[in-house]
């Protein structure tokens, strides 16, 4: 219907509405690359997992573990970040460190959001059964036990286990894109369209899971990128505890490695985990907050 | 009396979070928990030795059975001395919460106070440059690890490399004078890195009541701005606020922080609590256990008894 009026307007974003269509998605993309911040922060995002990439592929940072110069060298040609205290590059380490961040944030993210969706669609469309509640009763009571120490226990239990970590994040990350996805299938389990499939005689299952679920899409893309964020920054705390990342480096390992140097007035190792750190997880939370603006249908239908 | 009445029925509903909150922490901390069977035994133990000791700690039972006997122990407050340290396990409480109370506290109240009042700000300058830079400051805090705050504050106002004002680590109270200055640069990194969230939480919250119709009308009517604030849109963004900060309470007091704690060294609950779940001091996770399963069901109970304060609509059946 817009395509004739796009043509006869030939105004800009009425045809480029006309190319991308009329839909959430198309709208959001539209919304999106008009947001400079949020373009800015994507090219930010994609240049890390371009270096995470590289790290996991093999290209560099391949001698993070190699010592190879003295103890705390300046920076240096050889060593761009110096060393740290027993001579490992500290330029390689932080490179490699950031393979190590995607890698819990994705892993995390991606399988919290998913149980946090599937077991949030499940208690919006059997709200008020049983389903609901054991499901509501589980969240609750996760949410009262503190994060650290349900995280400590869970390290302790599986212990040795590389992917502790993981599992304790992830056990306690889909409540919150579970109670976002209930409400969201409580809302349209109401409408024409479910009332529809289930006349037809669609299979519950099928209801919720291919008709349902992907119109929660859109909140489950943002979550997820909130919950990446959430990953890294609690992996940091996690190694500096000693439960966190258990082989390789991070940069929480570089961070709890630095507490002693940096009473000894050597900062290099800190510095260069920190800033690093600090510019992946501006750059995604000032994405997420875009893609947030850019999918929030109450903006995007006006 | 109705609240007493509805107090009553609260709590009784607040069992199943309990025991949920006990069963959890039996199969994590106690049940797949450490095995303490070889700490307690010599060197070279006998098999019979082996199995003596089991049936001591109560491994041989059924899974059920000891998880029970955990619920009584919790229920009757029978919690005993401490295995690795020999100390009451109620005495160690009253030593180390108090101490975590006091650490947090000052910088619980303010992220909380000046999240607010920047959220105010940034609400009622919408759109505006105020608006602009609190809420960039904030995404920049926001994006800062609390692991990090910590040790940058501790570069710059504790160290020889910075200003050197405060102590470096630990937590020797005997006076306010003391207090202060151990608890100084703790609640600059807390602050710092609550304000963030704080500070955008609240704006989201105060943000949505401005653009309410009833604020509209009641700007309409002439309504002074200081008013229009505080009646109006205070007022009523009062309900997610309450939630947020009663909620934060039963963590303030059980894990306190344990960041701060272990990295400071001061003797806090959270140290103690963690220290307890990697040497599987049973005696102290149970009382901390319990006792978190128990401040939640009175935040719950807090919370809802606040919303009638605040709003007569909702009524407490």
């Amino acid at each position: 219907m817009s395509n004739g009026v796009a043509d006869l307007t030939a105004n800009g974003s009425e045809l480029d509405s006309s190319v991308f269509g009329d839909s959430l998605w198309g709208k959001a993309f539209l919304k999106f690359r008009r947001d400079r911040a949020g373009m800015w922060s994507l090219a930010v995002v994609t240049a890390y997992a371009l270096i995470a990439l590289g790290v996991w592929t093999g290209v560099w940072g391949t001698s993070w573990a190699d010592v190879s110069g003295a103890k705390w060298a300046p920076i240096s040609a050889e060593h761009w970040l110096g060393t740290n205290i027993i001579g490992q590059d500290i330029f390689e380490r932080a490179v490699f460190s950031t393979k190590t961040a995607f890698e819990v944030g994705l892993v995390v993210a991606v399988l919290a959001t998913v149980l946090g969706a599937v077991l949030g669609a499940m208690a919006g469309f059997f709200s008020g059964s049983w389903i609901d509640e054991i499901i509501i009763w589980l969240m609750g009571v996760l949410d009262s036990i503190p994060f650290y120490l349900l995280v400590a226990a869970i390290a302790f239990s599986l212990e040795g286990n590389p992917y502790a970590m993981h599992i304790a994040m992830i056990s306690t990350f889909w409540i919150g894109t579970s109670r976002l996805v209930r409400g969201e299938v409580i809302k349209l389990k109401s409408l024409d369209f479910v009332e529809a499939a289930r006349a037809t005689g669609v299979n519950q299952l099928t209801i919720i899971f291919r008709h349902i679920l992907p119109n929660t899409f859109h909140i489950l893309l943002v979550q997820a990128t909130i919950t990446f964020v959430a990953a890294i920054k609690s992996e940091v705390i996690l190694s500096f505890l000693g439960i966190g990342v258990q082989d390789g480096i991070s940069w929480g390992l570089m961070i709890a490695e630095s507490t002693f140097e940096v009473l000894a007035g050597f900062f290099n190792n800190f510095l260069a985990a920190s800033v690093l750190m600090f510019g992946l997880v501006m750059a995604f939370n000032m994405f997420s907050d875009a893609l947030q603006d850019a999918l929030d249908p109450r903006t995007v239908s006006g | 009396m109705e609240i007493l009445q509805y107090s009553v029925r609260k709590l009784i509903a607040g069992i199943p979070l309990v025991l949920g909150v006990t069963f959890i922490s039996f199969l994590l901390m106690v049940y797949f928990g450490p095995d303490k069977t070889y700490e307690l035994l010599g060197k070279n133990p006998t098999p019979e030795q082996i199995e003596e000791v089991r049936r001591e700690l109560g491994y041989d039972q059924p899974f059920l059975t000891r998880y029970a006997l955990y619920v009584q122990e919790i229920a009757t407050l029978n919690f005993g001395s401490s295995e690795s340290s020999g100390e009451l396990v109620s005495s160690l409480l009253a030593r180390t919460i108090p101490v975590s109370i006091a650490l947090i506290t000052p910088g619980f109240v303010l992220g909380n106070l000046l999240g607010v009042l920047f959220a105010l700000i940034a609400a009622y300058h919408r759109g505006s440059w105020a608006d602009k830079f609190i809420m960039g400051a904030s995404a920049v805090g926001m994006s800062i690890s609390f692991l990090i705050a910590i040790i940058a504050f501790q570069i710059i106002f504790s160290s020889n490399f910075g200003l050197g004002l405060f102590p470096v680590r630990g937590w020797n109270v005997h006076s306010f004078g003391d207090y202060l200055s151990y608890v100084t640069v703790p609640t600059l990194a807390t602050v710092f890195v609550a304000l963030g969230y704080n500070t955008r939480f609240y704006r989201a919250v105060i943000v949505e009541e401005m653009t309410r119709d009833h604020v509209r009308t009641a700007k309409a009517f002439g309504t002074p701005p200081a008013r229009l604030f505080y009646k109006n849109i205070l007022k009523n963004s009062m309900i997610p606020i309450i939630t947020r900060v009663v909620f934060s309470i039963p963590f303030v007091v059980i894990s306190g922080s344990l960041l701060i704690e272990s990295y400071f060294g001061i003797p806090g609950v959270g140290k103690v609590t963690f220290d307890a779940i990697t040497s599987g001091d049973q005696p102290v996770l149970k009382a901390v256990v319990g006792l978190t399963a128990a401040l939640f069901v009175l935040a719950q109970l807090l919370t809802d008894i606040l919303y009638r304060a605040v709003d007569p609509r909702v009524s407490l059946t």
